[in-house]
Parts: structure tokens; sequence; C-alpha cells
């Protein structure tokens, strides 16, 4: 593994990691800003469903309401957080904070307060978007990807903080922080992956396209964790979260009623539209954690080649396939979730007709889209490794 | 991809002028008014547009009656896929003020040919109307310097905030508390700063570049539903050519004038006004060519530069106005006016001197019912239009000009509006026809003012003939009122200020 904690520590910091391993319990603000992300996660996640089922909406949704918690209560928190550590000579986290703009505070919660501000811009934004260029029925837009970039940084801000904690401290205290930090990169990675899911559509998957997409969102975060914990399955456990969490939204939201209130209406929608079930990353993160368990003595790019080709062709291997079964009739059913359409797409659609979607002209542009991604999972790999190694040195 | 016509070799064909001019949509007024039974009420619908796609149209319902209670309102595509399965409608309760006024919001969602079907329940039972609406967006909104400035300082705000993270972070992040930052820190926060720099630019960069495609994929949008050019030649000496082409290149691949609907028996209504002062006007109905284009044998006409508005409603019962100038030379052997086709020569537009009462060349009356209020723009009239015998006695020859009790063409001083209007309202026909045929009770309901094709009205046409319309902006306007007697269309004209 690349880093270890030093053994000889200035007393100071003795005197932090005890108090940090005798507290046993997770403190309020990383608990806050955790809270923060999964309302942010349910409220999107509601907020789409919403948006393929009923259609209308307004500012006071409960979807919005959950977003706009999000960001209310992260900059709350961690505006609170930054002044308490700035003011009080007495805080705990004083040593342990960074200083900018002559505030001091641990830096996750500088980060997630830049994204509760990059949440709030984009509202007024957004309003004028919709007034401007009529209401956006899509995810990117760039009012929405300035939302996202504030929902990404609260989640890499709590990243930050629970690794920043979790590596000054020990034993059973720093488990639970890992798993905290476990919690936080699923959501990191429904950023990173769940942005782009309009391309990610089942249509897609035998295109080399898709591959390439999801070779530049979802390695990187996987190699991350892998490498900021100590965990042989930290790969495998962080994606089995995702894929829980994902398949909980897919299973929970159809118990839902709703029918469209806007028009025109294509599909007869009679609940809550889940998303499509999930990406089966769960392979190669298995696959990853084999591979990197018999790759520990090798050179950094030698590593980030061995585990984003692992990574690409397992996923390639099961993903290609398993598009066949979505494809099919047997996936119609409420596990596999197949037949949930939005009201809104046309039955030409090739969504609704089952058929797979050319994203290339030529064979030879899919040959080249795939030495590009099989190129992103090996450079995001490295990218994530580095990423996580920083991770691992983080203390404030 | 086939283009959807070519140009022909027109042999010995004169070609005059093609001057044709983008209007303002359709032409400058998108609002929709229309006047209909929902089984046994008489409603009269306005239906204002968005001026973004999807955007919110609002819809006012007038009952004729007090025994509506409640309204229901549900936007749905007019044809095809989308037209069988309507959303929750609205249910609209009446006006507090107004017990016979029901005021209502919907969303349309996309583009192109829409209807607003509407429910009326009451004291008779359920009735059901449905108004076609063509749906496009119109323009883009600046933004307003204030919410400029405002995201601006925001912007800034967030770009020195992630620079600075990133240099504090790189400074002091990975040391043990209570340490102190170096100089290998210090400078790995700077070389930290200097890529945030870059990667904050470059997202700018790509943000302000993926700005400008959406807003120039947006425009596209805008220009394709924008009032196509009519190009004309003129063959012959009096064979007028008419092709449309649309602003957006993927207009004509889109578009096929080859399949255009019958609208009032006609697949084209043409209108050729005299520039720049209205003093003549042809109304012609030209025959389809192939692979789209249309032609018509000028009647004879004098010389001079004309206005050119030819209304066609395309397969999917969007209506399109075709728009152009063209230069005519004399016609003197033209085709003699026949059928539906009609002339009106007079005076130029002169609203100082306009009058409520026009005078036939018989004698024969037609008197414009109007209030003494000065005209309002964006304001639903019901105009009415009485027809009187020259010893002021109503007519009793009033006959169906195109299964219509009349037709009528508002005209604004500048040509920037033209609405083809008729007693049912400002809906083509022909849209109308497919929203009616998907409804429940589609005999019942039926339009105001409109006479059945095939059919034979039992007794002559009330000499009292109106229809709902709202001029869309203050100006000058031609009103050209056609109605047809005793086998002779008649038209009058009315010229009006709008405030």
């Amino acid at each position: 593994m690349a880093n270890t904690i030093p053994l000889a520590q200035p007393l100071s910091v003795q005197k932090a990691v005890q108090t940090s391993t005798a507290t046993m319990s997770i403190p309020w603000y990383i608990w806050c800003c955790m809270f923060s992300v999964v309302s942010s996660v349910i409220g999107i996640e509601w907020d789409i469903a919403w948006h393929k089922s009923i259609g209308r909406d307004s500012f006071w949704t409960p979807a919005h309401m959950l977003i706009y918690l999000s960001g209310v209560l992260a900059g709350i928190a961690c505006g609170y957080l930054i002044l308490s550590t700035t003011f009080q000579k007495t805080s705990p986290l004083r040593d342990a904070s960074i200083s900018m703009w002559g505030f001091r505070g641990p830096l996750g919660a500088f980060i997630c307060a830049w994204g509760g501000v990059a949440m709030i811009a984009s509202a007024p934004f957004d309003n004028w978007w919709h007034s401007s260029y009529g209401l956006d029925v899509k995810i990117l837009s760039p009012p929405h990807v300035l939302l996202a970039l504030g929902m990404t940084g609260i989640r890499f801000g709590t990243l930050v903080m629970a690794a920043a904690e979790m590596n000054r401290a020990h034993g059973l205290y720093r488990e639970r922080l890992e798993r905290v930090l476990f919690f936080a990169a699923v959501f990191v990675m429904a950023m990173t992956v769940g942005i782009f899911q309009e391309d990610t559509n089942r249509v897609f998957m035998h295109g080399s396209r898709f591959y390439m997409i999801m070779m530049f969102s979802a390695p990187v975060v996987i190699a991350m964790v892998a490498w900021v914990s100590d965990n042989r399955w930290a790969a495998t456990i962080m994606t089995a979260m995702s894929t829980a969490v994902h398949l909980a939204f897919v299973w929970i939201l159809p118990l839902v009623p709703a029918e469209p209130k806007l028009g025109p209406v294509y599909q007869h929608v009679t609940h809550l539209v889940p998303p499509d079930f999930p990406l089966l990353l769960i392979v190669p993160a298995v696959v990853f954690d084999l591979v990197r368990q018999h790759t520990g003595l090798w050179s950094r790019w030698a590593q980030a080649a061995t585990l984003g080709a692992s990574f690409f062709v397992s996923f390639l291997a099961v993903q290609w396939p398993f598009a066949n079964f979505l494809m099919s009739p047997a996936s119609r059913n409420w596990v596999f979730a197949t037949t949930n359409y939005p009201y809104a797409i046309p039955p030409t659609s090739p969504w609704v007709r089952n058929v797979f979607v050319a994203t290339e002209h030529s064979s030879a542009q899919f040959w080249v889209y795939i030495a590009i991604a099989l190129g992103a999972a090996i450079v995001m790999t490295r990218i994530g490794m580095a990423w996580g190694e920083w991770m691992r040195r983080i203390r404030r | 991809m086939r283009r959807a016509f070519r140009w022909p070799q027109l042999a010995a064909a004169v070609f005059l002028l093609v001057a044709a001019e983008a209007l303002s949509a359709h032409v400058g007024s998108p609002d929709v008014y229309y006047e209909g039974d929902a089984g046994p009420y008489h409603l009269f619908v306005t239906v204002r547009m968005p001026q973004v796609i999807p955007g919110v149209a609002e819809i006012n319902v007038r009952a004729q009656s007090g025994d509506v209670h409640t309204i229901q309102i549900v936007p749905m595509r007019l044809t095809g896929p989308g037209s069988n399965l309507p959303p929750t409608p609205d249910r609209v309760a009446a006006s507090k003020d107004d017990p016979q006024f029901f005021a209502s919001s919907v969303w349309l969602m996309e583009s192109g040919a829409l209807q607003v079907r509407i429910t009326a329940d009451g004291t008779k039972g359920t009735g059901e109307l449905s108004v076609p609406v063509a749906s496009f967006a119109q323009r883009t909104l600046p933004m307003p310097k204030s919410l400029g400035g405002g995201l601006f300082l925001l912007m800034l705000l967030l770009v020195v905030g992630a620079i600075s993270i990133a240099a504090a972070g790189a400074r002091e992040a990975s040391l043990e508390p209570g340490q102190t930052p170096g100089p290998a820190n210090l400078r790995r926060s700077r070389i930290a700063m200097a890529v945030a720099v870059v990667l904050v630019l470059g997202l700018l960069y790509v943000g302000k570049t993926w700005w400008a495609i959406e807003d120039s994929g947006y425009q596209q949008r805008i220009n394709f539903y924008k009032p196509p050019r009519a190009e004309m030649t003129l063959e012959n000496g009096n064979r007028l050519v008419i092709k449309a082409r649309g602003d957006d290149p993927r207009w004509s691949q889109r578009i096929n004038m080859g399949r255009v609907i019958p609208d009032h028996n006609h697949l084209m209504h043409l209108f050729l006004i005299a520039l720049p002062g209205m003093e003549r006007m042809w109304h012609l109905h030209p025959e389809r060519l192939e692979e789209g284009a249309f032609a018509e044998d000028l009647p004879a006409m004098p010389a001079g530069q004309y206005q050119v508005f030819a209304d066609v409603v395309d397969e999917r019962g969007f209506p399109w106005t075709l728009v152009g100038t063209i230069e005519l030379p004399q016609v003197n052997d033209g085709k003699p006016l026949a059928g539906d086709d009609s002339s009106w020569s007079g005076a130029t537009l002169a609203t100082t001197t306009g009058s409520d009462t026009f005078q036939l060349p018989d004698g024969t009356r037609i008197v414009w019912e109007r209030a003494s209020a000065p005209l309002k723009s964006n304001v639903a009239m019901d105009f009415k239009f009485i027809v009187e015998d020259k010893d002021g006695n109503p007519v009793r020859d009033l006959e169906p000009y195109m299964g219509m009790a009349c037709h009528a063409e508002f005209v604004r001083s500048d040509f920037t509006v033209f609405a083809h209007v008729h007693p049912s309202g400002s809906v083509p026909m022909a849209s109308l026809e497919l929203a009616q045929a998907g409804l429940m009770t589609a005999a019942a309901a039926m339009p105001a003012g409109m006479v059945m094709n095939g059919t034979t009205p039992s007794g002559p046409l009330p000499a009292v003939v109106g229809f709902p319309y709202g001029f869309p902006q203050p100006g000058d306007y031609r009103i050209f009122l056609q109605i047809k007697r005793a086998g002779q269309v008649e038209t009058g004209v009315f010229d009006a200020q709008v405030e």
C-alpha cells in the first residue's frame, strides 16, 4: 500500500488522536453532512422519478425540498463548524484544520460550504434558464450541472471530512469511520456515473460510447476507495452498497401511485417511474479487488494498467450480454423494471421498442471508442489511485 | 435524404422577383381564440401561448350560460402517438367574481400540433371540445442585469473559492494537527493553485461553449417554426408558382408540402395584398404541383408589388403561413375568378377615416357592431357584423362561403401580423377537424358558424356574422370580411387603430 501513518507523532497529534479514539462516536458535523448527502440523493431520485411520472412540479415539491435541504443543511453545519473553529480558541478541531481567507476549519467543511453556495447559485440560474429556453426536461443542462457540481462538492467534502477523521483515528472508531467513508463514496460515484444516466440507457449498451462513458466515470471512484481503505474488499463493499441503494430506488419508488399531469402522454403511468436497473459494476469491482490483491508490489502505472484493463474487460463481458437480457421479455417484471417508461417516451422510441441504438457510425469508430475506453479505464484508475493516496494523507 | 422538392426547369418563364422575408411567427398572432359548443354549453376559449417551449399557456374559458360548474383542461398531441392518452386534467372552478369565467394554465411540453381538450360539467351534464394549438418557441428572454450581476458575483465567489480551497488543501490538509506548513507545502500549494486556475478556467470555457451550443440549438428550433418563405416565379405571364422554404435547412426535410391536408376544401389559401396600402386583395386557391409546389393562374390584375400570405396545414395538423413579396407585371389575360376565389379593390388603409360601415356595390351594407371604447391589443373580442340591405333590413340571402358563415383576414399595416379567422376563431378548420375526430362526443362539439361540408342548410344563414379574435399588438389594421350572397363572394373592408 502506498502510504503509512508515521509512527512518531508530535505530542499534540497524539493528544488529538487519543481524543478522537476515545470519543468513539461519529462527530455531529459528519452526521450532518451525511444527512445532507442522503437528503440530496433521495431528493434527486425522487425528483427524476417525479418528472418521469407526473411531469408538472413547482418549487415546493417534496423532492425539491429535500434537495434544497441538502444545500442548506451542509451550508449551515459547515458554516457553523468553520466559524466555531475560527473564533473558539478552545475548539478541538483548531489544530486539525486548514486556514483560508482568515477562517479555519476542516478541508471537507470548506468543500461542503462551496458545494452549498454552488447549489444555491444554481437555483436562480435554473429559473432563468426555464424562462428563457423553456423547462429543460433533461439532466444535462448548464444550470443542472452547476447544481450537480454543488452536490458533488458536498459529497466530496463529506468524504474528505470522513477521511481526515478516519486517518486520525484507530481501532473500532476507525472502522466505523471507514464505513462512513464507504457510504460517502457510494454517493460520489452516484454523481460521477449518475450524471450520465441519459447516455447509459440499455439501448446504448451495445455501442462503445456507453463503455467509454462508464470508464471515464466509474473506475476513478472505485480505485480511490480501494486506495484510501485498508480493507482488501473495499471496492466490492462500496460497489455492493451502491448497488443496494440503487436497487432500493428501483423497487421502492414504483410503490408510490402517480399519474401524468403534463401532456403529451405516450405511456400509461400509474406509479412513480424508478431508475433503470443498476449497471453490473459489482462484477468488475470484485475483479478489481481480486487483481489488486496480487499486484500490491507492482509500480503504480503497472497496477493501474492491470486494474483498469481488468475492470474494463470484466464490465464489458458482463454488461454486454446482460443488455440482451434487459431487452428480452424475461426482464419485464418488478425485479428488473424494464417496462417502467416515463410518460413522455413515444412508443416509437428505441427504448420502448427494445432495440439497441448504434452510437457509432462505423466499425472503425466503434473500435476507436473501445480503445479510448480502455485508455480511460487505465488513466482514471491511476487518477483514482492518486486520489486515494492523497485521501490517506489527509489529516485535517 | 431526398429534398422535398426540386427547382423545376421553368422554360419560357419570366423570373420577376423573389423578395421574401420572414416575419414573426404565424404570422405575428400566436394566441388562439376559439368559440364552439362543448355538448350543451357554448364556450369562448382563449389560449395565450407561451414564449418558450416547454412553457405555460394561459387558458381562459367563458361560458355563454351560467350553468357550467367546472371546467377540466388537458393538453395533448393533435394526432398520432400521444393523442389518445391524456394526462390528468386540471379541474378549474368558476371565478368568484364572474361565475361564467374560468381561468387556468397548462404546460405545453413540446413544439408542434397540439390540442387543448376542454370538458365542461354543469347542470346539463358533461360536454367536451378540443382546441388545436400550434405550439412553438417564439424567442429567448435576455437575462436581467440584476440577475446577471448577482450570478456573476456568485460565479466569482465559486471560482476564487475553488482555487483557494485547492491551495489551502494542498498546503495544510496532510499536515499532522498542530504542524505548521513548510516550504515544500507552500510549493505544493502554489502548484495546486496553478492547476486549479487552469481547471477552473477550462471548466468555465467548456461551460460557456456548451451554453452557446444550447442557445444555438434553441435558436434553430425557433427558426424552424418561423413562417416559411414563399418563393415565387411567374410563368407564361400569369401562372404563379409557389414553393415553401423554411429558415431552418431541416424544414424542407421534415415538412412535406406534398402531403398538406385540405383546409375547408382547399389545400392552400393564397392572399395577394397590394403594397403598401392594401388597396387591392385577392383570395385564391392554388392547385398542388408535383413535389409540393403550388400554382395559380392569376386573374387580371394591375402591375405592382404584392405581399403574399399562403395558408396551408401539414399532415399533423400544424398550420403554416408562407410569407413573401412579389413584383408583378400587368396581368391582362388572366383567368376569370371562379368558385371560391375572390378579390377586392378600394381605398388604401386609413384608420383615421375608417368607418364601422362598409357599403357593397349594390347598396348592401356591412356594419361592424363595436363598442365606442378604443380597441386594445391582447384582449379577446367577440367581433360582430350585421349585413343589411339598402333599406337597413337584415339580409336573408347569406350563403356558406367554403362551409363558413364568413371569413376574415386581419392584416397589420406593416404586414407583421396576418390572421385568417373564421366564426370558430383563429384555429384552422383542418386542424379543428382533426381535433374533433378524437373526441368521444365529436358530433356534439360543433365549432361556431361552421356548416358541415356536403350538407345544405335548411334556410338562409343569419345576417349577423362574427368570430372571436384579439389583436396581438398595437398598430393599424385592415380587416377583410368575406361573405357569400346569392353565389357571389363579397368583401367588406374595415380599418382599425389598436392601442
